[in-house]
Protein backbone atom coordinates (compact mmCIF):
# COMPACT_ATOMS: atom_id res chain seq x y z
CA UNK A 1 0.00 0.00 0.00
CA UNK A 2 1.30 3.54 -0.78
CA UNK A 3 1.29 5.96 1.63
CA UNK A 4 -1.18 8.07 -0.39
CA UNK A 5 -3.23 5.51 0.59
CA UNK A 6 -3.12 6.35 4.13
CA UNK A 7 -4.73 9.33 4.75
CA UNK A 8 -4.52 9.41 8.49
CA UNK A 9 -0.78 9.83 9.03
CA UNK A 10 0.11 13.07 10.48
CA UNK A 11 3.48 14.14 10.62
CA UNK A 12 5.07 16.25 12.82
CA UNK A 13 4.94 19.25 10.37
CA UNK A 14 1.80 19.14 10.56
CA UNK A 15 1.35 19.20 14.41
CA UNK A 16 4.27 21.50 14.59
CA UNK A 17 3.18 24.12 12.33
CA UNK A 18 -0.55 24.25 14.62
CA UNK A 19 1.41 24.61 17.72
CA UNK A 20 3.47 27.04 16.70
CA UNK A 21 0.67 29.12 15.19
CA UNK A 22 -0.65 28.77 18.61
CA UNK A 23 2.26 29.79 20.96
CA UNK A 24 1.94 32.88 18.41
CA UNK A 25 -1.21 33.56 19.52
CA UNK A 26 -0.18 33.17 22.85
CA UNK A 27 2.76 35.13 22.94
CA UNK A 28 0.18 38.06 21.53
CA UNK A 29 -1.77 37.98 24.65
CA UNK A 30 1.07 37.76 26.38
CA UNK A 31 2.55 40.77 25.31
CA UNK A 32 -0.26 43.01 26.60
CA UNK A 33 1.83 43.05 29.83
CA UNK A 34 3.40 46.14 29.15
CA UNK A 35 5.60 45.37 31.87
CA UNK A 36 6.83 42.32 30.81
CA UNK A 37 6.81 43.04 26.70
CA UNK A 38 10.99 42.74 26.68
CA UNK A 39 10.54 38.83 28.41
CA UNK A 40 7.70 38.42 26.29
CA UNK A 41 9.42 38.73 23.15
CA UNK A 42 13.16 36.75 24.17
CA UNK A 43 10.85 34.04 24.92
CA UNK A 44 9.26 33.98 21.61
CA UNK A 45 12.59 35.00 19.63
CA UNK A 46 14.13 32.04 21.76
CA UNK A 47 11.15 29.44 21.63
CA UNK A 48 9.51 29.85 18.47
CA UNK A 49 12.20 28.82 16.06
CA UNK A 50 12.99 25.57 18.10
CA UNK A 51 9.05 24.53 18.28
CA UNK A 52 9.28 24.91 14.57
CA UNK A 53 12.69 22.80 14.83
CA UNK A 54 11.04 20.01 16.30
CA UNK A 55 9.82 19.22 13.02
CA UNK A 56 13.17 18.87 11.42
CA UNK A 57 14.01 16.36 14.48
CA UNK A 58 11.21 14.02 13.24
CA UNK A 59 11.80 15.10 9.47
CA UNK A 60 8.34 13.85 8.19
CA UNK A 61 7.75 10.88 9.62
CA UNK A 62 4.84 9.59 10.32
CA UNK A 63 3.85 10.47 14.25
CA UNK A 64 2.00 8.57 16.47
CA UNK A 65 -1.39 8.73 17.71
CA UNK A 66 -0.96 9.49 20.90
CA UNK A 67 1.95 12.43 20.02
CA UNK A 68 -0.11 14.11 17.45
CA UNK A 69 -3.63 14.23 20.45
CA UNK A 70 -0.73 15.16 22.94
CA UNK A 71 0.13 18.53 20.96
CA UNK A 72 -3.60 18.89 19.90
CA UNK A 73 -4.91 18.71 23.31
CA UNK A 74 -1.93 21.16 25.07
CA UNK A 75 -2.60 23.40 22.50
CA UNK A 76 -6.45 23.15 23.25
CA UNK A 77 -5.54 24.33 26.72
CA UNK A 78 -3.30 27.28 25.91
CA UNK A 79 -6.48 28.35 23.94
CA UNK A 80 -8.40 28.38 27.24
CA UNK A 81 -6.03 31.31 28.54
CA UNK A 82 -7.44 34.84 28.57
CA UNK A 83 -5.32 36.21 31.12
CA UNK A 84 -2.25 37.77 30.13
CA UNK A 85 -0.25 37.01 33.16
CA UNK A 86 -1.10 32.91 32.83
CA UNK A 87 0.16 33.36 29.08
CA UNK A 88 3.58 34.49 29.86
CA UNK A 89 3.94 31.43 32.12
CA UNK A 90 2.66 29.03 29.67
CA UNK A 91 5.19 30.68 27.20
CA UNK A 92 7.89 28.98 29.02
CA UNK A 93 5.91 25.51 29.51
CA UNK A 94 4.04 25.27 26.03
CA UNK A 95 7.61 24.69 24.21
CA UNK A 96 8.90 21.58 27.02
CA UNK A 97 5.54 19.91 26.63
CA UNK A 98 4.92 19.92 23.07
CA UNK A 99 8.82 18.90 22.90
CA UNK A 100 8.07 15.64 25.73
CA UNK A 101 5.17 14.85 23.30
CA UNK A 102 7.24 14.98 20.06
CA UNK A 103 10.51 13.20 21.47
CA UNK A 104 12.95 16.46 20.85
CA UNK A 105 13.62 19.34 22.62
CA UNK A 106 13.83 22.93 23.39
CA UNK A 107 16.62 23.62 25.54
CA UNK A 108 18.98 24.91 23.64
CA UNK A 109 18.99 27.81 20.61
CA UNK A 110 17.18 26.05 17.01
CA UNK A 111 19.91 24.44 15.06
CA UNK A 112 22.67 24.34 18.11
CA UNK A 113 21.54 20.70 19.60
CA UNK A 114 20.31 19.06 16.50
CA UNK A 115 21.93 15.73 15.91
CA UNK A 116 21.47 13.02 13.87
CA UNK A 117 18.34 10.55 14.56
CA UNK A 118 20.72 7.81 17.32
CA UNK A 119 23.49 10.29 17.71
CA UNK A 120 24.63 10.27 21.34
CA UNK A 121 22.69 13.22 23.47
CA UNK A 122 25.38 15.82 24.06
CA UNK A 123 26.29 16.85 27.43
CA UNK A 124 24.45 19.67 27.42
CA UNK A 125 21.07 17.87 26.65
CA UNK A 126 21.20 15.70 29.80
CA UNK A 127 18.55 17.06 32.07
CA UNK A 128 15.78 17.16 29.07
CA UNK A 129 13.01 15.92 30.93
CA UNK A 130 12.36 14.00 28.15
CA UNK A 131 16.11 12.45 28.33
CA UNK A 132 15.48 12.38 32.24
CA UNK A 133 12.45 10.43 31.11
CA UNK A 134 14.38 7.88 29.16
CA UNK A 135 16.68 7.57 31.14
CA UNK A 136 14.42 6.13 34.45
CA UNK A 137 15.85 8.73 37.15
CA UNK A 138 14.37 9.61 40.29
CA UNK B 1 26.92 36.55 60.49
CA UNK B 2 24.09 34.32 62.24
CA UNK B 3 20.47 33.35 61.55
CA UNK B 4 17.13 34.27 63.11
CA UNK B 5 13.60 33.63 62.49
CA UNK B 6 11.80 35.87 61.00
CA UNK B 7 9.36 38.38 62.36
CA UNK B 8 5.66 36.88 62.02
CA UNK B 9 3.51 39.89 60.80
CA UNK B 10 -0.15 39.22 59.07
CA UNK B 11 0.91 38.00 55.97
CA UNK B 12 3.69 35.52 57.43
CA UNK B 13 1.21 34.19 59.40
CA UNK B 14 -1.53 33.07 56.44
CA UNK B 15 0.91 31.95 54.43
CA UNK B 16 2.28 30.23 57.31
CA UNK B 17 -1.26 28.33 57.65
CA UNK B 18 -0.34 27.59 53.52
CA UNK B 19 2.93 26.32 54.39
CA UNK B 20 1.46 24.07 56.75
CA UNK B 21 -1.22 22.56 54.53
CA UNK B 22 -0.39 19.08 54.05
CA UNK B 23 -1.36 19.32 50.50
CA UNK B 24 1.83 21.32 50.36
CA UNK B 25 3.99 18.48 51.80
CA UNK B 26 2.26 15.76 49.69
CA UNK B 27 3.03 17.27 46.47
CA UNK B 28 6.58 18.63 47.61
CA UNK B 29 7.17 15.17 48.74
CA UNK B 30 6.11 13.29 45.30
CA UNK B 31 8.06 16.43 43.31
CA UNK B 32 11.24 15.11 44.99
CA UNK B 33 11.18 11.75 44.08
CA UNK B 34 9.82 12.62 40.22
CA UNK B 35 11.45 12.55 37.06
CA UNK B 36 11.79 15.66 35.10
CA UNK B 37 8.80 14.78 32.65
CA UNK B 38 6.67 14.66 35.69
CA UNK B 39 7.78 17.38 37.45
CA UNK B 40 7.09 19.26 33.71
CA UNK B 41 3.65 17.84 34.01
CA UNK B 42 2.75 19.53 37.39
CA UNK B 43 4.29 22.64 36.33
CA UNK B 44 1.47 22.78 33.83
CA UNK B 45 -1.01 21.49 35.74
CA UNK B 46 -0.90 24.00 38.44
CA UNK B 47 -1.00 26.76 35.55
CA UNK B 48 -3.30 24.75 33.91
CA UNK B 49 -7.42 25.97 32.92
CA UNK B 50 -8.54 22.43 32.98
CA UNK B 51 -9.67 20.74 36.68
CA UNK B 52 -10.19 16.93 35.61
CA UNK B 53 -7.34 14.34 34.94
CA UNK B 54 -7.87 13.24 31.53
CA UNK B 55 -6.63 15.83 28.96
CA UNK B 56 -3.67 16.03 30.84
CA UNK B 57 -3.42 12.45 30.80
CA UNK B 58 -3.87 12.94 26.75
CA UNK B 59 -1.18 15.50 27.13
CA UNK B 60 1.99 13.34 28.40
CA UNK B 61 1.51 10.35 26.73
CA UNK B 62 5.28 9.58 27.95
CA UNK B 63 3.79 9.22 31.76
CA UNK B 64 0.34 7.88 31.04
CA UNK B 65 -0.04 6.30 27.43
CA UNK B 66 0.08 2.69 26.95
CA UNK B 67 3.72 2.42 26.84
CA UNK B 68 4.17 3.65 30.03
CA UNK B 69 2.20 1.28 31.98
CA UNK B 70 4.82 -1.59 30.62
CA UNK B 71 7.22 -3.39 32.98
CA UNK B 72 8.90 -0.77 35.28
CA UNK B 73 6.37 1.92 33.75
CA UNK B 74 3.86 0.61 35.81
CA UNK B 75 5.34 2.41 39.06
CA UNK B 76 6.35 5.35 36.91
CA UNK B 77 2.58 5.53 36.18
CA UNK B 78 1.59 5.04 38.77
CA UNK B 79 3.21 7.96 40.73
CA UNK B 80 2.65 9.93 38.03
CA UNK B 81 -1.00 9.51 38.71
CA UNK B 82 -0.42 10.84 42.30
CA UNK B 83 1.29 13.50 41.11
CA UNK B 84 -1.44 14.73 38.71
CA UNK B 85 -3.88 14.15 41.38
CA UNK B 86 -1.72 16.06 43.83
CA UNK B 87 -1.34 19.03 41.50
CA UNK B 88 -5.03 19.46 40.51
CA UNK B 89 -6.21 20.05 44.02
CA UNK B 90 -3.37 22.43 44.41
CA UNK B 91 -4.95 23.99 41.10
CA UNK B 92 -8.49 23.61 42.28
CA UNK B 93 -7.89 25.99 44.96
CA UNK B 94 -8.67 28.72 43.20
CA UNK B 95 -6.83 31.72 41.30
CA UNK B 96 -5.73 33.32 44.37
CA UNK B 97 -4.69 30.66 46.57
CA UNK B 98 -2.84 28.71 43.77
CA UNK B 99 0.02 30.97 43.34
CA UNK B 100 0.65 30.79 47.44
CA UNK B 101 0.49 27.26 47.11
CA UNK B 102 2.66 26.99 44.12
CA UNK B 103 5.32 29.00 46.33
CA UNK B 104 4.96 27.10 49.42
CA UNK B 105 5.17 24.19 47.33
CA UNK B 106 8.81 25.26 45.64
CA UNK B 107 10.22 26.01 49.30
CA UNK B 108 8.87 23.15 50.63
CA UNK B 109 10.68 20.57 48.36
CA UNK B 110 13.84 22.93 48.07
CA UNK B 111 14.15 22.33 51.89
CA UNK B 112 13.46 18.55 50.95
CA UNK B 113 15.92 17.91 48.65
CA UNK B 114 18.70 19.50 50.67
CA UNK B 115 17.21 17.71 53.89
CA UNK B 116 18.57 14.83 51.94
CA UNK B 117 22.57 15.68 52.62
CA UNK B 118 21.89 17.50 56.23
CA UNK B 119 23.82 17.01 59.15
CA UNK B 120 23.42 17.88 62.67
CA UNK B 121 25.69 20.86 62.61
CA UNK B 122 24.12 21.93 59.37
CA UNK B 123 20.35 21.79 59.55
CA UNK B 124 18.20 22.82 56.93
CA UNK B 125 15.36 25.97 58.12
CA UNK B 126 12.75 27.73 56.57
CA UNK B 127 11.85 31.53 56.67
CA UNK B 128 14.96 32.81 58.30
CA UNK B 129 16.81 36.22 58.27
CA UNK B 130 20.90 36.33 58.26
CA UNK B 131 22.24 38.69 60.42
CA UNK B 132 25.68 40.48 59.85
CA UNK B 133 27.70 43.25 62.24
CA UNK B 134 27.07 46.80 61.40
CA UNK B 135 24.47 45.85 58.46
CA UNK B 136 20.43 46.62 58.70
CA UNK B 137 18.28 43.39 58.78
CA UNK B 138 16.74 42.89 55.28
CA UNK B 139 12.86 42.72 55.43
CA UNK B 140 12.18 39.55 53.53
CA UNK B 141 13.39 36.16 55.26
CA UNK B 142 15.23 33.93 52.71
CA UNK B 143 13.06 31.00 52.10
CA UNK B 144 15.29 27.91 52.77
CA UNK B 145 18.77 28.09 54.48
CA UNK B 146 21.40 25.41 55.35
CA UNK B 147 23.02 26.70 58.71
CA UNK B 148 26.47 24.90 58.74
CA UNK B 149 29.12 27.23 60.53
CA UNK B 150 31.65 26.39 57.80
CA UNK B 151 29.41 26.97 54.60
CA UNK B 152 26.03 28.26 54.54
CA UNK B 153 23.81 28.22 52.09
CA UNK B 154 20.74 30.48 51.57
CA UNK B 155 18.23 30.32 48.89
CA UNK B 156 15.23 32.42 47.46
CA UNK B 157 12.59 29.93 45.44
CA UNK B 158 10.10 30.76 42.71
CA UNK B 159 7.44 29.45 40.90
CA UNK B 160 8.20 30.81 37.57
CA UNK B 161 11.59 32.63 35.54
CA UNK B 162 9.03 35.98 36.13
CA UNK B 163 9.85 35.74 40.43
CA UNK B 164 13.48 36.63 38.83
CA UNK B 165 14.11 40.13 39.91
CA UNK B 166 16.50 42.65 40.70
CA UNK B 167 15.76 42.70 44.11
CA UNK B 168 15.87 38.68 44.89
CA UNK B 169 18.84 38.81 42.86
CA UNK B 170 20.60 41.70 45.26
CA UNK B 171 19.55 40.37 48.31
CA UNK B 172 21.24 37.56 47.68
CA UNK B 173 23.89 38.72 46.39
CA UNK B 174 24.21 41.22 49.73
CA UNK B 175 24.25 38.21 51.60
CA UNK B 176 27.43 36.34 49.84
CA UNK B 177 29.52 39.82 50.21
CA UNK B 178 28.41 40.72 53.79
CA UNK B 179 29.66 37.57 54.93
CA UNK B 180 32.67 37.90 52.84
CA UNK B 181 32.99 41.47 54.75
CA UNK B 182 33.22 38.60 57.86
CA UNK B 183 34.96 36.23 56.26
CA UNK B 184 32.55 33.74 55.93
CA UNK B 185 31.77 31.69 52.04
CA UNK B 186 27.86 31.72 51.52
CA UNK B 187 26.33 29.73 48.97
CA UNK B 188 23.81 31.56 47.61
CA UNK B 189 21.38 30.75 44.88
CA UNK B 190 17.67 30.84 43.38
CA UNK B 191 15.65 27.82 43.01
CA UNK B 192 13.23 28.38 40.26
CA UNK B 193 10.36 25.83 39.09
CA UNK B 194 10.76 26.91 35.69
CA UNK B 195 13.30 25.83 32.60
CA UNK B 196 16.84 26.58 32.69
CA UNK B 197 16.22 28.51 29.34
CA UNK B 198 13.78 30.57 30.71
CA UNK B 199 15.50 31.37 33.51
CA UNK B 200 18.20 32.33 31.42
CA UNK B 201 16.33 34.95 29.38
CA UNK B 202 15.17 36.66 32.59
CA UNK B 203 18.72 36.60 33.95
CA UNK B 204 19.78 38.18 30.49
CA UNK B 205 17.65 41.03 30.92
CA UNK B 206 18.35 42.15 34.69
CA UNK B 207 21.66 44.49 35.81
CA UNK B 208 22.16 43.19 39.55
CA UNK B 209 24.73 41.37 40.44
CA UNK B 210 24.87 37.68 40.05
CA UNK B 211 28.14 36.58 39.25
CA UNK B 212 28.33 34.13 42.23
CA UNK B 213 23.85 33.13 42.63
CA UNK B 214 23.99 29.59 41.31
CA UNK B 215 20.46 29.12 39.33
CA UNK B 216 18.50 25.89 40.07
CA UNK B 217 16.16 25.55 37.71
CA UNK B 218 13.30 22.46 36.88
CA UNK B 219 15.90 20.35 35.17
CA UNK B 220 18.53 20.39 37.78
CA UNK B 221 16.71 20.40 41.24
CA UNK B 222 17.95 17.31 41.97
CA UNK B 223 21.57 18.82 42.39
CA UNK B 224 19.93 20.42 45.57
CA UNK B 225 20.68 16.85 47.03
CA UNK B 226 24.45 17.43 46.82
Amino acid sequence: MSEAAEPNLVTASDVVERAASSYRALADLAETVEDEWEYVSDLVDAYLPSIRALADENDGRPLAPDQAAAVDEAIAEIGLISDPHKAIDWLSTFPHVVALALGGDVDSPAGAASKPAGADAPESDDDSPFRILLRGDR
Amino acid sequence: MRFQDAARDARAVVYAGIQADPLVGRVAALLAEATGAERLLARAVMNGERSDAEPWRRIFPALFGEGASKGSGEELRRHAELLLAASLEVANRGEAARSQYRGAVVEELTARLLAGRAAPEAPVRRERRVLFDGVPAEIHPYDVTVESRTRPEVYDCKWGARGINADVLNQLDDARTHAADEEMDVSVAIVVFDSRRSCELRLDRSTANREKTRLVALESLDELRG
